[in-house]
């Protein structure tokens, strides 16, 4: 069972990296100035950092749980 | 009391059914002009209250559970109650229908790209997703009101305490910077929890709330603004937090995995609601600077006694 959850925990995870490139790429697209505004690509480059390093986070923690190598517990 | 909550959640199935019949009787009579992302649009609104509603009935159904926590022959304690375990299948899978689809609205916004699928297939789940978490939300609510059981909050005056050890739990190169902006004493002795860690008690419980309470209103007001005329200031503001409470959760679920996975008695906990009582007392006895055990008996937080489940 550990090893499907750490599966599906780094699938997420990857899933969640793609989104955050997509967030921190569009940040810097001429398109969504015009379009959203400069508050907007703070909040798409902000948001995008985040996800990226909390995605890697999950990812390590998945792969540690599928190694049977997790800190805590 | 067992036969009233049937019969109040029977009273709520029955009343969600009538709503659920008359709403698709209008949606498919073949009279309604709307485009099918308009027509998804009207019955998701119209079926709002009667999910809410269900949800009130679910949640009161479920009485006022808790009580002395229960305990196996074989080691294993009740750490949360099927109600809870179900709860949080149900958001789980509200976030995973309703997640996915309404970053692709806002990302496919951005990028003005379209998917191979129509547009209105993906309002069409995230309409599915939002009313699967707004009956948890309900639910859960309801439960609470006739619930006096607060242990997953920190009681009062002891905020700062938790937040320390929410913070304590975090690596030194962040713990410490976190601790000066915000005040807080990482060296203060705490006890050791009884149920629920200090990240859970300190940080996760309130930023959960905050975020859905956050999706909720702004969801329900961008929901009815073709039923209501909603001012175009508040839309646009609804819309914009919207976009950031979506942003907040799936930051959230992403921390609720990362503390979660390597703690894995409590992954067993919240999927089956029984756990193994020694894993889990060895995982709340590894809270950072917890306070010797003779320190914890005296100072053991109200708070860490409670038994939400």
């Amino acid at each position: 069972m550990k090893r499907i959850v750490a599966v599906l925990a780094i699938v997420w995870a990857a899933a969640n990296v793609v989104v955050a490139y997509l967030f921190v790429t569009n940040a810097f697209v001429a398109k969504t100035a015009a379009k959203e505004g400069l508050p907007a690509q703070a909040a798409l480059l902000l948001g995008g950092l985040l996800i990226a390093v909390f995605a890697v986070i999950v990812a390590r923690e998945g792969l540690a749980l599928f190694r049977g190598t997790s800190r805590v517990s | 009391m067992g036969a009233v909550r049937w019969l109040i959640v029977l009273v709520g199935v029955a009343l969600a059914g009538l709503g659920a019949v008359a709403i698709f009787g209008q949606a498919t009579s073949g009279t309604q002009p709307w485009d099918p992302e308009l027509s998804d649009n009207f019955i998701f609104v119209k079926s709002i209250p009667f999910v809410l509603g269900l949800g009130v009935a679910v949640g009161l159904a479920r009485g006022r559970g808790a009580g002395a926590q229960r305990r196996r022959a074989d080691g294993r304690v009740e750490r949360f109650r099927i109600g809870t375990v179900v709860g949080h299948w149900i958001m789980t899978i509200g976030f995973l229908l309703a997640l996915p689809t309404g970053m692709w609205q806002y990302l496919g916004g951005i990028l003005d790209v379209r998917a191979p699928i129509d547009l209105f297939l993906f309002y069409r789940v995230h309409y599915v997703g939002g009313a699967v978490v707004l009956f948890g939300v309900a639910s859960f609510l309801a439960y609470w009101s006739i619930n006096a059981d607060r242990s997953l909050l920190p009681p009062r005056g002891q905020w700062r305490a938790h937040l320390a050890g929410a913070t304590a739990e975090l690596p030194p190169r962040l713990s410490g910077p976190i601790a000066r902006l915000f005040r807080l004493d990482l060296a203060a002795r705490r006890p050791t929890p009884d149920r629920f860690t200090y990240y859970e008690t300190g940080f996760s419980f309130p930023v959960w709330t905050i975020a859905l309470a956050l999706i909720t209103v702004t969801g329900l007001i961008k929901a009815m603004r073709y039923v209501y005329p909603i001012p175009g200031g508040i839309l646009y503001w609804a819309s914009t937090f919207h976009v950031a409470s979506m942003v907040l959760i799936v930051l959230k679920v992403l921390d609720h995995l990362r503390y979660t996975l390597p703690r894995w008695p409590m992954m067993v906990a919240i999927a089956k609601g029984w756990v193994n009582e020694g894993s889990i007392r060895s995982l709340l006895a590894a809270e950072p600077t917890a306070a010797p055990a003779a320190d914890a008996d005296v100072a053991r937080a109200p708070a860490m006694s409670g038994s939400d489940r």
